[in-house]
């Protein structure tokens, strides 16, 4: 059992075409994710009594097996874009709600009241400190989000998706351990790249030096 | 195959309960107890076989205040590892190893693999992040050092070391499906066999099967972990909030 | 300042690969037939996707935009996919696609014509056709090593009736419902293998798990490669279940009726020249040597004058 290096060197046009598709479909999946998370955690935030059946709801999309969910999807849409993009954007929900509103919570009641003693308005406050301070912990969200995504559309290939998961299931199929590898490895490597542009991204959007407090 | 409509989905809910209703699906090999069985043991093992790898390593380090760096790469790239390209690594070289059952041991290493990093994070963290000022005063009485971690430490990180066994625990639940795709059994098997042969009432009731499951995983260590808790005190008169990241690990909130 | 120009610098480098590799390797000969675009659907097996790139192929040079799309490993998916648009051509196999569509009623038989005709009997009700079916044939193949054939004594079915009936069989998850397996053996050859079967991805996962020793009898494409490579030994169909599972191409009506003969003479006349070997060494190369289906299927059609 080796590796075949000469295939590795004569498919790297495949593994770009495959990475533009990961990177796609992750994209698209976590920034409708994020929309639909800033909404519904509006709107947990709005009216407290909400967070718990909203929490509960994503819960359980989380918990279903992502091949479970793609298949129940595919009778009303088709092997297209948008049955994986609905599974894909369903595992996101939990973590990214979870973390907006945690986020906002997270900020000291004290800063808030200075904010509103200064004579910010409830919209001021709310866009121009809670968010800001909130970043750290959404962001935190967003790379777990952005991980755990990458992970997942390895198998939509199940459903005749593409990404890198093709090579894992071409790989298993006929048994070519150095395509399953490369599938495989070539998901962590870009799952890491993104993370740590989250990271520096995170950096960029807190100027302030400040330790975050273990909430 | 056409989409369920009003009425589809009546036809579609009685086709589940028939199948539910027939008593071969109840029994023998490829019957839910089994399946069932088979998905709990492999998760259970998996979880008792990165526990024992995780946890100890973890909390020692967490104590020592070393492996910061080892911990933030556990976290991004155990993360970042897709389940489903595990087991299709491993599936040959268990063959080749001449390993059985088939698929077995494939899937085991998947879901060891997916639970090791939260479970090593979290009690890094929560050994590391036990005030300085207690752990001090403990010092400062004469505690040895492993007094210090079993009278002070181990105890405040309980939660959320028993967070980070909830957090592995349901998700190895839920990604045991995947070991079907190689032969293993597991409630996986109705969903990849129901879409084989078409009998989507199978399907569904495997997902449901699993997402259960997870549900069930999930509450009953909750509960477990909440009454490891009280000796956590609210902060700021705030319920507790999901942990949130340190700098030194910038681990994920594990609440 | 520097640092943003460099980053700035970099950011349209990136944005410029990318454009690249998203407009500039589709390459394809000009199209010079008008109408709509043909979407070859092609399922994540090796001989599916082969098939799939030598039809694109033959079509292209013969003036048509068309692309392959990959559908997944169900024949679900497949439909869906015809359903809905996203394809409107996929290579198929005559006598699967009927118990298919007729849920298992057993109407196929050995005349690859007449199950064609039978099958286009269901393929007007979800607006598809079925053009010439090739002599090609890859049907279910029951195989064992060439040790078990010896230490129980088994070269055909009917041996295997009389003499494994404790054998422990492996193959794709749909066995126990598909007409040509599991039941096709109980009725008949009165063999009933289900209590220890063992269902896995079928191909090389199943291949490996025979030489593991995990099962004793393999059901594998009859155009495996692996078969002859291995030295396995294929147990003789000898009282017909088998049915006339040829290659047929598939395609809409609608398409059909857009180009009529352009596009049906292009692909009956693949499927003339497609044969069972032809497959089987398609498959070895693609499975065993690890080739690209395209590469595989450019070699098809250069060599048989595409």
């Amino acid at each position: 059992m080796s590796i075949d290096w000469a295939w590795i060197g004569s498919h790297f046009d495949d593994m770009w075409a495959a990475t533009t598709e990961h990177l796609t479909l992750t994209f698209i999946a976590v920034s409708l994710g994020l929309v639909v998370a800033m909404a519904l955690s509006l709107v947990a935030l709005r009216w407290r009594s909400t967070y718990g059946p909203i929490t509960w709801f994503t819960g359980i999309l989380y918990t279903i097996p992502s091949l479970a969910l793609f298949t129940f999807f595919i009778p009303f849409f088709g092997l297209s874009l948008i049955t994986a993009q609905i599974a894909l954007v369903s595992y996101t929900l939990l973590i990214l709600i979870r973390n907006i509103v945690a986020g906002i919570d997270g900020v000291p009641d004290a800063v808030i009241e200075s904010a509103r003693g200064m004579g910010m308005t409830e919209r001021g406050v709310f866009l121009g400190v809670q968010v800001p301070l909130a970043m750290p912990v959404i962001i935190a969200g967003i790379r777990i989000a952005t991980v755990s995504t990458i992970g997942l559309v390895t198998v939509t290939s199940l459903i005749g998706q593409g990404g890198y998961g093709v090579f894992i299931l071409r790989g298993i199929r006929r048994q070519f351990l150095t395509e399953t590898l490369v599938g495989t490895l070539l998901s962590v490597a870009l799952a890491v790249v993104a993370d740590l542009l989250l990271v520096a991204l995170e950096r960029r959007v807190t100027p302030w030096r400040r330790r975050r407090e273990a909430v | 195959m056409e989409a369920p409509e009003g009425g589809g989905v009546i036809d579609f809910l009685g086709e589940v309960g028939a199948w539910l209703g027939d008593p071969a699906n109840w029994t023998g090999r490829s019957g839910v107890p089994n399946r069932l069985w088979e998905h709990v043991a492999v998760a259970g093992v998996a979880l008792v076989v990165a526990g024992i790898v995780a946890l100890p390593t973890g909390v020692a380090l967490g104590h020592r205040g070393r492996g910061g760096v080892l911990a933030v790469s556990a976290v991004n790239i155990g993360r970042a590892i897709p389940s489903f390209g595990i087991v299709g690594i491993a599936f040959p070289i268990t063959l080749a190893l001449g390993l059985s059952p088939l698929g077995y041991w494939a899937t085991l290493v998947a879901l060891v693999a997916l639970a090791l990093p939260p479970m090593f994070v979290n009690a890094y963290t929560g050994v590391g992040q036990t005030d300085p000022a207690l752990v001090e005063a403990a010092r400062g009485m004469g505690m040895t050092e492993r007094q210090v971690l079993t009278g002070v430490e181990l105890p405040l990180a309980l939660p959320v070391i028993m967070a980070g066994i909830r957090t592995a625990a349901v998700e190895v639940v839920a990604t045991a499906t995947l070991g079907a795709v190689v032969g293993f059994g597991g409630l996986g098997r109705f969903i990849i066999d129901g879409f084989a042969q078409r009998k989507f009432e199978e399907v569904f009731v495997g997902g449901v099967a699993v997402a259960l499951l997870a549900i069930v995983t999930e509450t009953t260590l909750g509960w477990v972990q909440r009454r490891t808790d009280h000796t956590r005190p609210p902060r700021n008169g705030r319920v507790p909030q999901p942990l949130d990241v340190d700098d030194v690990i910038d681990a994920v909130p594990v609440g | 300042m520097r640092k943003h120009r460099n980053r700035a610098i970099g950011a349209s480098l990136l944005a410029f690969a990318l454009l690249g590799v998203a407009c500039g390797d589709s390459g394809d000969d000009a199209a010079t037939i008008e109408g709509p675009a043909i979407v070859i659907g092609a399922q994540d097996f090796g001989e599916s996707a082969i098939v799939a790139e030598i039809y694109r192929g033959a079509l292209a040079s013969a003036g048509f935009t068309v692309n392959v799309q990959a559908v997944g490993g169900f024949r679900d998916l497949e439909l869906a996919a015809f359903d809905s648009g996203d394809i409107n051509l996929a290579p198929e196999y005559a006598a699967s696609m009927l118990e298919f569509l007729n849920d298992n009623a057993g109407e196929a038989t050995g005349d690859a014509g007449a199950t064609t005709d039978l099958l286009n009997g269901y393929l007007t009700d979800v607006g598809l056709v079925a053009l010439e079916p090739s002599d090609a044939v890859d049907t279910n193949a029951f195989v064992v090593t060439q040790e078990t054939s010896d230490s129980v004594g088994i070269a055909t079915l009917s041996d295997l009736a009389a003499n494994g009936a404790d054998l422990v069989l492996g193959g794709p998850p749909d066995c126990e419902t598909n007409p040509f397996c599991i039941p096709g053996l109980i009725t008949t050859y009165g063999l009933d293998l289900g209590a220890n079967f063992q269902p896995l991805d079928a191909g090389q996962v199943t291949v490996a798990a025979l030489e593991a020793g995990e099962i004793d009898v393999a059901i594998l494409f009859s155009t495996s490669g692996v078969i002859a490579d291995r030295g396995f030994v294929l147990l003789e169909d000898d009282q017909g279940m088998l049915a006339a599972d040829n290659v047929v191409p598939v395609v809409t009506t609608e398409v059909q009726e857009a180009y009529g003969d352009q596009l049906a003479d292009v692909l009956n006349d693949i499927s003339s020249k497609l044969t069972t070997a032809g497959l089987t060494e398609m498959n070895k190369r693609f499975d065993i040597d690890t080739e690209d289906a395209e590469d595989i299927a450019a070699d098809w059609l250069a060599d048989n004058g595409f």
